[in-house]
């Protein structure tokens, strides 16, 4: 029951955050929120299935321009309609993407979703008229529950209404998640990952569940994509670039992509370190590559493999 | 250059996303060496020279890379090898953004220093000729490393069977060091050339990686001979969506790739394979 | 008869594995297929659970044209089967292994948000088939920390999980010490009778384990049927018995056929 004392205290901690944290700091939990959304899709691709996608910026870049559209285009503001409108158009997207992706493992899964992620990417940037080429489109003010909130400023709107919703978002997220990883599909999941010539044998199909696991995770990658639009006010195609999917990747695995919660702490760690050393020096990237870089060689648990001290099952085999 | 990923990829059986990266500093250290070259008053009719050497000798980045970084995950799953090349990738491009700046870099006007000809009714620089004779005479080279020297039996031996190799007494560390090198000197080879063309920009790696994927995934993994088709392929492919619809050039490459992945995993010249 | 093939041939090029081989499994019978290394004994195999395509011939489960159907497949209709080499799945615990197992028996693989811990009928499952095969004690326990001999039972007992009606075992006992070999025998035994399985069929090396549990035994070589008979039949065959365990290695052959 420790877990679950510590779940309770993060949560406890987060939904208190506005009322003493600092605006600035209370800002940054809202990028942290969306990626934490993402990633609990992506882990449950990276940690539970044994695939690791190169390519989910394209549902984050799908979501974030879903909503960008509807609310500069189609005048539609409702967020709960945009991000309706984002998972429904993620589980499209991903429905072809992923029944080609997943007949492949590892490099070729990997090079084979990076090459989706480009190739909306180069839509993205080309369809001007569209999307906005390389000036994005701006993500108007979503109404929150049928609430117009079009009269308060900004900074007030996004800490206090917006932070709630989006924190509201990620529990849903993650109790969902949490459903399916112990259910009896997430234990088939982690079968395939484990050994996928055993699981045919016992007659899990295992094309099927990687690929339910793949249009789940592009679903909640398109809803955080959405949920990334308002605090910035903009959409822009760096959203939908491969480096943006390997930094996912790169959170994941530094929050621990063994744990439940490790991705969660991950996208945590990593926006706050990145916006600290930004503060400092502007070469993140040289930084933040020698992190992944001893991650990798020395923990590949990640952060949460301090906590659990478990072994992992991708870091052991060849 | 496709060939050094080809190279790495058939016999360490790691797939390196930070060739891309290479191949930018390449580009960036030629313009450099030929900044420089023209600044102490070399004939700009020998230019390349420069440019060649300052190419083959970045390429030693290569041993820091392999020896500092990438022997740790020999053994690990590809997703961490895969990760590794991604955290270079990071590293290299900030690394080039402290050491260049973000603004391009070019060599401006000794791309023509060559002149003109004309060919086949079009007009093609002589600069573009010889890059493309280069390029042919370095897979060339390399084949032939492979398939006559002792050194490249060695590769092979390992790319088929590493436990055989080391069993026949292959120091493998040695083999994959000078493996890597040789794969990223043809990758910073390739930038240096190639950069009288173009200008150096920290993202040009990107597009040549997907590109050189492509042209390794048309070919087939781990095959040379396959890399050389994949390249004419993508090279025409791209010639042609050029002056047909040149928005669509690079989204052109990606599907490419996906139609090959999806209808012959092995590529279109792969052999059949267990 | 639950299991049929008929003239299976499979062809790897030139090299013949298997050259017409037809043989039938009836309910209740424990069949032992033996033959020297090359007989083609793992390629019959593979082709009865469906991993491999015959080059020609029929394979007939349940009255049903199974060849080439893969796995899956097979395990949904009925066939189970372990591997050669030991198949666990190392970061699940013996009970996780099983719950998958009978998960996957009871069609609830797809099941997205029903929770597991809840689903009295795949714990109780797992649990019987656990206590069945001794590793109740060892149920939390990972399966990559378990002894040898262990999982190899496990890899045999996730089979069984499946309430098979054949189950198909490539050599139970390969790589486990000679003493745990009847162990492992007896449980197999025991447990088939316990879960209803209605016939076994097994590739097996050690001749003392072949008869003293096989019903019939089938003796290939080189990709043929040199033998199908009751062990006392194939006992007083002098031909066979030199062939099959005779000092001489098989002597190695590039027929076509």
């Amino acid at each position: 029951m420790k877990g679950g004392l510590a779940v309770a205290l993060g949560a406890g901690a987060i939904a208190a955050a506005p009322l003493v944290a600092s605006t600035y700091h209370v800002l940054l939990m809202l990028p942290f929120m969306a990626y934490a959304v993402v990633l609990l899709g992506l882990n449950l691709l990276f940690g539970y299935a044994g695939l690791v996608s190169f390519g989910h910026a394209l549902f984050i870049g799908l979501g974030a321009y879903t909503g960008a559209f509807l609310t500069t285009h189609a005048k539609i503001r409702s967020l709960e309609v945009i991000l309706l409108a984002a998972a429904a158009l993620g589980a499209l997207v991903a429905v072809p993407v992923a029944a080609l992706c997943v007949r492949y493992v590892k490099i070729y899964f990997g090079m084979l979703t990076l090459a989706f992620g480009m190739v909306f990417y180069t839509f993205v940037l080309k369809f001007y008229r569209l999307t906005g080429g390389d000036e994005g489109l701006p993500f108007l003010r979503p109404s929150l529950l049928g609430q117009s909130l079009d009269a308060m400023p900004k900074t007030d709107y996004l800490v206090g209404p917006y932070y709630y919703y989006s924190l509201a978002v990620l529990g849903l997220a993650a109790l969902g998640m949490w459903r399916i990883v112990h259910s009896p599909f997430g234990l088939c999941l982690k079968t395939i990952r484990d050994n996928p010539a055993k699981a045919e044998t016992l007659g899990i199909g295992v094309t099927r569940h990687r690929f339910y696991a793949f249009v789940i995770s592009a679903v909640y990658a398109a809803v955080g994509g959405a949920l990334l639009g308002p605090p910035t006010g903009n959409v822009d195609p760096t959203l939908a670039y491969w480096t943006h999917s390997g930094n996912i990747v790169f959170m994941t695995l530094l929050g621990g992509f063994t744990s439940f919660f490790g991705p969660v702490v991950g996208a945590f760690v990593f926006i706050y370190l990145q916006n600290w050393v930004m503060s400092v020096v502007p070469y993140w990237r040289l930084i933040f590559g020698a992190m992944l870089a001893v991650i990798v060689i020395l923990a590949p648990d990640g952060l949460m493999g301090f906590v659990t001290r478990r072994r992992p099952a991708l870091a052991g085999r060849t | 250059m496709a060939a050094g990923l080809q190279v790495v990829f058939g016999v360490q059986k790691i797939f390196n996303l930070a060739c891309g990266s290479f191949y930018a500093l390449g580009a960036y250290v030629g313009v450099s060496a030929v900044g420089w070259y023209v600044g102490a008053g070399g004939p700009p009719a020998l230019f390349i020279v420069p440019l060649a050497l300052a190419g083959l000798a970045v390429g030693a980045v290569g041993i820091v890379v392999e020896r500092g970084l990438l022997r740790f995950v020999y053994d690990r799953d590809e997703t961490f090898q895969l990760l590794m090349t991604f955290a270079i990738v990071l590293m290299m491009e900030d690394a080039i953004r402290l050491t260049w700046g973000t603004a391009p870099r070019s060599t401006a006007g000794l791309y023509l220093a060559y002149g003109q000809v004309q060919l086949l009714g079009a007009t093609a620089p002589v600069y573009n000729l010889i890059v493309i004779a280069a390029s042919l005479a370095i897979a060339l080279a390399i084949g032939w490393l492979l398939a006559r020297t002792a050194f490249g039996r060695i590769i092979r031996a390992t790319a088929d069977n590493r436990e055989m190799a080391e069993a026949l007494g292959v120091d493998m560390r040695r083999v994959y060091a000078e493996v890597f090198t040789l794969g990223t000197a043809l990758g910073t080879l390739g930038g240096a050339l190639v950069i009288p063309t173009t200008a150096a920009m920290s993202e040009m790696g990107i597009e040549l990686i997907v590109e050189a994927f492509a042209v390794v995934v048309i070919g087939g993994l781990g095959s040379m001979r396959g890399a050389f088709g994949g390249a004419l392929v993508v090279g025409v492919l791209r010639a042609i969506a050029i002056s047909v619809y040149p928005e669509l050039e690079m989204l052109l490459i990606y599907l490419i790739v996906i139609a090959v992945l999806a209808a012959r995993p092995r590529g279109l010249f792969g052999g059949a394979a267990a | 008869m639950i299991l049929e093939a008929k003239g299976l041939r499979k062809l790897y090029g030139e090299f013949c594995a298997l050259d017409g081989v037809s043989l039938g499994i009836d309910a209740g019978e424990f069949v032992s297929i033996v033959g020297p290394n090359g007989a083609g004994k793992s390629t019959l195999i593979n082709i009865l659970t469906g991993v491999v395509r015959p080059s020609a011939g029929t394979v007939r489960f349940k009255d049903r044209e199974i060849g080439g159907a893969g796995p899956a497949r097979l395990a949904r209709l009925g066939m189970a089967r372990s591997f050669q080499l030991v198949h666990v799945f190392p970061d699940l615990t013996v009970l996780e292994t099983l719950q998958a197992a009978v998960v996957a028996r009871l069609g609830r693989a797809a099941r997205l948000f029903r929770s597991l811990a809840r689903d009295r009928e795949v714990q109780a499952g797992a649990l019987e088939v656990a206590e069945l095969f001794g590793l109740a004690d060892k149920r939390h326990v990972p399966a990559r920390q378990l002894p040898q001999g262990d999982k190899k039972l496990l890899d045999v007992a996730s089979a069984f999980a499946l309430k098979p009606v054949i189950i198909l075992l490539d050599e139970p006992t390969s790589g486990v010490s000679t003493a745990d070999k009847t162990a492992i025998m007896d449980t197999l035994v025991t447990a088939s009778k316990r879960i209803g399985l209605r016939a076994i069929v097994q590739v097996e090396h050690d001749m003392d384990i072949v008869f003293a549990y096989s019903d019939r035994i089938i003796a290939l070589h080189q990709g043929k049927v040199l033998a199908d008979a009751a062990p006392g039949t194939i006992l007083a065959d002098q031909r066979v018995m030199d062939t099959v365990i005779g000092r001489k290695a098989a002597s190695p052959r590039a027929l076509s056929c």
